[in-house]
């Protein structure tokens, strides 16, 4: 009974956190005059030292773009063309022309992740998981529509006494979930907050 | 406790994303996120994904974007140049807007047709 009431006091609490709007605004002017129907994805450049972060992160990001009502292009699909014609790192793939990757895919847009941090740091009976982006979408002609940074932090807390907290944060540094953190990222700044970017043509909200 | 926050977290996120959601992806971030981390179920999520993207056809709802192009592509990696085609296929029908990148791989099947698949 003292789990579900937790539970429903951290939903409420969150879902305040979905419906609160947006404080400043970012300047959308050039994401709405370019109107952009399909955006690519491509593999971050990876500035944390957890090598496989940008595969893992490139699965978390076609889920909000589509649902904002965008095309979204095959994630594992563009990374093996990529892959193809011999880009394998996000670095490398983010030192092409931008009009050259969108031409090759037929895209309007490109996104660029760069991820900053990606780790799980043990201080004293805790473990604080971490995540940390830069986002960019550039249009097809190479101009930058929008842009948003987004940090996440979590600790798992315990209140079991000591015994509890070191099992908890050691369970939590074994196997830290990043995934959650990073869904939490990418909804923020593409769905919620106030870089929250404009509704694509297959949103219900434009047709 | 943790545990339990991070259900909330996730029942949450859940709860905004369902509101307005366009599309039922049957788990496709997640199913593609396990292949990544532990590749030997590769086969087998492809296979869940295979099934979702067909339930969905039969049931007359729209596929969301790039899951049967990617469905495609991992038929492809799998041997199965002919699942691969069709999928491409339907990801060009229902989805004008991949129309370059599925005419590249469906150029680039038939070119290599009837040669060794590539693993």
């Amino acid at each position: 009974m003292k789990r579900l009431g937790l539970i429903c006091t951290s939903l409420l609490v969150l879902l305040a956190g979905c419906a609160a709007p947006p404080v400043v605004k970012t300047d959308m002017s050039k994401f709405e005059a370019a109107k952009p129907r399909s955006i690519l994805v491509v593999p971050a450049t990876n500035k944390s030292v957890e090598v496989d972060a940008p595969n893992y992160l490139l699965t978390t990001l076609t889920v909000p773009l589509a649902e904002k009502g965008f095309y979204v292009f095959p994630v594992h699909t563009a990374k093996t063309v990529l892959e193809q014609e011999g880009l394998y790192e996000g670095e490398q793939i983010h030192k092409q022309p931008p009009e050259q990757l969108a031409k090759l895919f037929g895209a309007d847009a490109v996104l660029y992740v760069t991820i900053n941090q990606w780790d799980a740091k043990y201080v004293v009976l805790s473990t604080t998981v971490t995540v940390d982006f830069d986002y960019r979408l550039v249009g097809k002609d190479g101009t930058e529509l929008w842009r948003a940074n987004k940090r996440m932090q979590y600790t798992p807390q315990n209140n079991n006494g000591l015994l509890g907290a070191a099992i908890a944060a050691a369970i939590e540094r074994a196997k830290p979930n990043y995934i959650p953190l990073t869904q939490m990222a990418n909804n923020d700044v593409f769905v919620y907050g106030p870089t929250a970017i404009p509704n694509g043509p297959y949103s219900a909200k434009v047709q | 406790m943790k545990r339990i926050m991070i259900l909330a977290g996730l029942l949450a996120l859940t709860g905004c994303a369902t509101k307005s959601g366009l599309y039922e992806w049957g788990g496709y971030d997640a199913l593609l996120y396990q292949s990544y981390k532990e590749p030997a179920g590769a086969q087998k999520n492809m296979q869940t994904l295979a099934a979702h993207i067909e339930a969905l056809e039969k049931s007359g709802k729209r596929v969301a974007p790039g899951l049967h192009a990617d469905l495609g592509t991992m038929l492809l990696q799998a041997g199965d140049k002919a699942g691969a085609l069709s999928n491409f296929r339907r990801e060009r029908e229902l989805w004008p807007e991949s129309a370059v990148l599925m005419d590249a791989m469906i150029k680039n099947l038939d070119n290599t047709n009837l040669q060794g698949s590539r693993s």
